[in-house]
Order: structure tokens, then C-alpha cells, then sequence
């Protein structure tokens, strides 16, 4: 019985659910609004599952025909696919180290001068579970895994948020809110980089983009379109031969094109899924917040950045679409992995640098900031790849994606190495 | 009545604006169900009303819906003062369903 207990109660479906049941009764709902966002919670985990395993099945096919085509390995940089595929290993621990992550958080913001309460609730998520395969990786097992990684991401919500305060000033003009989104260091960084080529007095916003040109921001479209001509072009360089043994019998461009789009639906059911899970939880923790740490700042989700700058928003996704275009280039021929050029990637974090490039140093800036985070990131994705091994959790050809976690996950291993672990 | 906000991916900037909404929903004593969606499943959902950010103009002007587009997604009082009139007036011809 006891047993039986302890699995039930080591479900992560379960455990985000009774995360959200205590969260919406500590917050005096009504017993509908408990049992419907209780449940709501429970669900959007299980779609989100159900979405990363169409992903892992459209990748496994991809991953063997580019490994034909080029003799090298691809990757998607994905954190929220990544995150639910190693679920079935690290799903409890995930879930519970982001939940003592946002407990950390607050005493943090209630303690110290670092005011800051981080509600960008995928990002705690994925973060949670970076952590959970990191420390997976160094040996660590049960509560001192779960306990490190609450305390590393607890202290990384009010530190990576304090990093980027005083750029997001200068962007929005205020200091009411900060910057709660896990690329905030390179994007200011791209910044501060476009800053010396511009001028601050030659804003993007006075630039005439073409109405049509934001066609990208459908983000089903564009990524559908992008990752068949990718599926494509690896299927073609395979071979006919190759192509057909991976397609078992269907014509294999066909097959690719398929496969191309499948991997979008993946995206799409696992981004429902995300949507389902985070929409009771983050009031329920923005409820507690405001409680508990009263006038602190809520760091949040990078597109509140983008009306200061709309057409910075276009320019920056372009450039940096550009640059991680080379990127991969430079990948095939420099780094342990070739990434694949990662539509969502660039155009959240591309538009962004884009923005604040524009603010501190007018259009020259913005275009320079988006083509410098373009081609730097996925050097960042291609050797952080390395630091830990996915096989383990049959999971290919994916990689981490954002910039501020790989950023602790290499200092993670660094440390670990100076202990020997 | 229902109210959707949009953001791009359907659960960052539209949740902090379905977070507001609420807000000012209690403050006003009106009940209505808010739910949040990305911009490419707009078109396929039902509401009485819909905001969103300024920079998606292009993609949302031709609904059939009413649209609120918000310019400073962190100014409250930009929020409520395009949003507040719409809600009373929803609630006033819904006869206070």
C-alpha cells in the first residue's frame, strides 16, 4: 500500500497537479476553480508528454539519414522537447525542483536587495529539468539532486533577472519589471556588442518594413516550412537507398516531408500541453508572490519587449537568421555537433537582441545585436552538447537551447570537474 | 462571455495579460471566463472579446471579433483604461450573464 502511495505521489502528472491544488486553495478558490485548474494542470502535463514523444518519433528517423547524409550528428535545440522527453526518467525530480526552485525564489526576493520574482513559467520548467539531467549525469540521486538543483535555479531566478536590470532600464524606460526569460544574458550581451557600430539617434522604428515581411510570426507556418526543406535537403544528400530503408517502402522524399511536418505537430501538442499546465499554475504562484514578497518586480517573458521596437523585432529575427544560417555552417566544420538552424530560438531571442541593440545603439545596432546572437548561439548549443549524454535516456538528436542555463550547466561541469565528479 | 489574449506562443505574455484581465475583472465584479491562445489558433477560437498586442495588428484585424490591441504590455493603466469600458459594455448587452 505504502508503495503504492509513494508512486502515485512520485508521478510528475501528479505532482504538478497537487503543486497547483495547494496553490489554488492557499489562495481561497472556489472547489470548482480548485478541481478545474487541478485538473487542467494534470492534463496539459500529459499532452505535453504526449507531444515530446511525436517529436522524439518524427527525430529518430531524421537523425539516421543525416547521420548517412553527412557522417555527422544533427540536433535540434529545443529545451520544453527536450525537458519532456527525459520526463520518464527525471519527471519527478523536474517537477519538484521547480517547485522549491520558486519557494527559493521568493525568500530570496523577500531577503536580499534581489527584489525579483521570476513567472516565466515554461522557463522554470525547463530550467528544472536541465538541472535534473545535469545533476543526473554527476551521480546525484533522490533529495540532494532535487534539493542542488532548487537551490542553483532559485539563485539563477534573481540573479540572470539582476544581470540584465540595468540594460532593461534603458529598453522600457522604467524599472518596473525585469527580465524573467533564460537567453536574458546573451541578449544583452548582443546588445551591448551592436552598441559601438550604430547610432542611438537612428532608431529601426523609423524604417519601412514591408507589410508582408512578418509573415513569420505564425509560428506553425514558418517552422513548418523551414523544417521540411531541412528534412528535405538531409534526405536527398542520403540517397534514394538510404532513404528507403529509413521510409520502410513509402516514397522517402515523401516520407521526409512527412516526417518534417509530424515533428511540427509534435511542437504544436507540446506547446498546447505547456499552455494547459502553465495556465493555473503561474497565477496560483503570481497569487503566493504577491503575499508573500509585496512590490517585488516580476521578471517575465522576453515579448514584452517587443512593442518598444516593432520593426527592431523584424530586423533582429532577419539578422539573426542570418547568422545562426552560418552558424550552421560553421558547426558541420568546427564544433562536436551540427545545429540545425532553430526558428523559435531565433525569432524569440533574434527579435529581442533586435530591440535592445536598438536602444542603446539605434538600426545599425539592432542588425548587428540579431546576427551576433544568431552565430553565437548555436556554438553555445554545439559545446555545451557534449557535457551530457542523452543516450542514456534514448533520447537523439536533440540539445539545450537556452543560453543562460547552458551557461550554469557549463559551469556546473566545471565545478564538478575541480571535485571529480 | 469568454476573453482570450494572444501572444505569439500562447503562454508568456498572453498568460501576464489573462493575469490582468482577471484583475480587473474581480475589481470590476464582472464574471467572465478568460483563456489564453498562440496567434495561429486564434482563428479556429470562440470569444467575445480578444486582446493583444499591438505589434500582431496585421494578423488580427480581419476577425470577426472585437481586438484590443495593447501598445505597453506592462502598463496596467493602459490596460485598464482600453479594456475596462469594453468589459462594462459586454456586460451591460450580455444583460449581466
Amino acid at each position: 500500500m505504502l508503495d503504492f502511495i509513494v508512486a502515485v505521489l512520485s508521478n510528475p502528472a501528479v505532482i504538478v497537479g497537487l503543486v497547483a491544488m495547494v496553490g489554488l486553495i492557499a489562495l481561497r478558490k472556489s472547489f470548482s476553480d480548485t478541481l478545474k485548474g487541478t485538473l487542467k494542470t494534470t492534463l496539459g502535463f500529459l499532452i505535453l508528454s504526449g507531444g515530446a514523444g511525436i517529436i522524439v518519433g518524427a527525430l529518430i528517423p531524421f537523425s539516421t539519414l543525416f547521420q548517412q547524409a553527412f557522417h555527422l550528428t544533427g540536433v535540434v535545440a529545443e529545451d520544453n522537447a527536450l525537458v519532456a522527453a527525459v520526463g520518464k526518467f527525471l519527471g519527478r525530480e523536474t517537477a519538484l525542483i521547480m517547485v522549491f526552485a520558486f519557494i527559493i525564489n521568493l525568500v530570496l526576493a523577500r531577503l536580499t536587495p534581489f527584489k525579483y520574482v521570476f513567472l516565466t513559467g515554461h522557463m522554470m520548467w525547463s530550467f528544472a529539468g536541465t538541472m535534473a539531467i545535469a545533476l543526473d549525469q554527476m551521480g546525484m540521486k533522490g533529495w540532494p539532486l532535487i534539493l542542488t538543483g532548487a537551490v542553483i535555479e532559485g539563485v539563477s531566478m534573481v540573479a540572470f533577472p539582476a544581470i540584465s536590470q540595468s540594460t532593461v532600464r534603458r529598453v522600457t524606460n522604467s524599472d518596473e519589471v525585469a527580465f524573467g526569460f533564460w537567453g536574458s544574458s546573451w541578449i544583452t550581451l548582443a546588445g551591448w556588442v551592436g552598441k559601438p557600430f550604430g547610432n542611438p539617434k537612428k532608431s529601426t522604428e523609423d524604417v519601412k518594413v514591408p507589410a508582408g515581411l512578418d509573415f513569420f510570426r505564425d509560428m506553425a507556418v514558418f517552422m513548418g516550412l523551414v523544417m521540411v526543406i531541412i528534412y528535405v535537403v538531409t534526405a536527398v544528400a542520403a540517397g534514394p537507398a538510404a532513404g528507403a530503408k529509413v521510409a520502410g517502402g513509402q516514397n522517402y522524399l515523401f516520407f521526409a516531408v512527412l516526417q518534417a511536418l509530424t515533428f511540427v505537430a509534435g511542437v504544436l501538442v507540446l506547446l498546447q500541453g505547456v499552455r494547459m499546465f502553465l495556465a493555473e499554475i503561474i497565477p496560483a504562484f503570481r497569487g503566493i508572490a504577491e503575499k508573500l514578497v509585496p512590490g517585488a518586480r516580476p521578471a517575465l517573458d522576453v515579448p514584452i519587449f517587443y512593442p518598444y521596437a516593432p520593426v527592431a523585432v523584424t530586423i533582429g529575427f532577419i539578422a539573426a537568421l542570418v547568422g545562426s544560417l552560418l552558424a550552421t555552417v560553421l558547426t558541420r566544420y568546427i564544433a562536436p555537433v551540427v545545429v540545425l538552424p532553430s526558428v523559435i530560438g531565433m525569432f524569440f531571442m533574434g527579435a529581442a537582441a533586435g530591440v535592445f541593440g536598438n536602444a542603446l545603439g539605434g538600426r545599425r545596432a539592432a542588425v548587428v545585436a540579431g546576427f551576433f546572437l544568431g552565430l553565437t548561439w548555436p556554438l553555445l548549443v554545439a559545446y555545451s552538447y557534449p557535457l551530457v549524454d542523452f543516450t542514456k535516456y534514448g533520447v537523439q538528436g536533440l540539445a539545450f537551447a537556452s543560453p543562460d542555463a547552458m551557461i550554469v550547466l557549463i559551469l556546473m561541469r566545471l565545478v564538478g570537474k575541480v571535485f571529480g565528479v | 462571455m469568454k476573453i482570450l489574449t494572444v501572444c505569439g506562443m500562447g503562454f508568456g505574455t498572453s498568460l501576464m495579460l489573462k493575469m490582468f484581465i482577471q484583475d480587473l475583472l474581480k475589481e470590476l465584479n464582472i464574471k467572465a471566463d478568460t483563456d489564453v491562445s498562440d496567434l495561429g489558433s486564434v482563428r479556429g477560437s470562440q470569444a467575445d472579446l480578444i486582446v493583444a498586442p499591438s505589434d500582431m495588428k496585421t494578423h488580427l484585424v480581419d476577425l470577426s471579433i472585437p481586438v484590443i490591441f495593447i501598445e505597453n504590455l506592462i502598463d496596467k493603466r493602459e490596460i485598464r483604461s482600453k479594456v475596462a469600458p469594453v468589459l462594462k459594455q459586454l456586460h451591460e448587452t450580455a444583460g449581466g450573464a
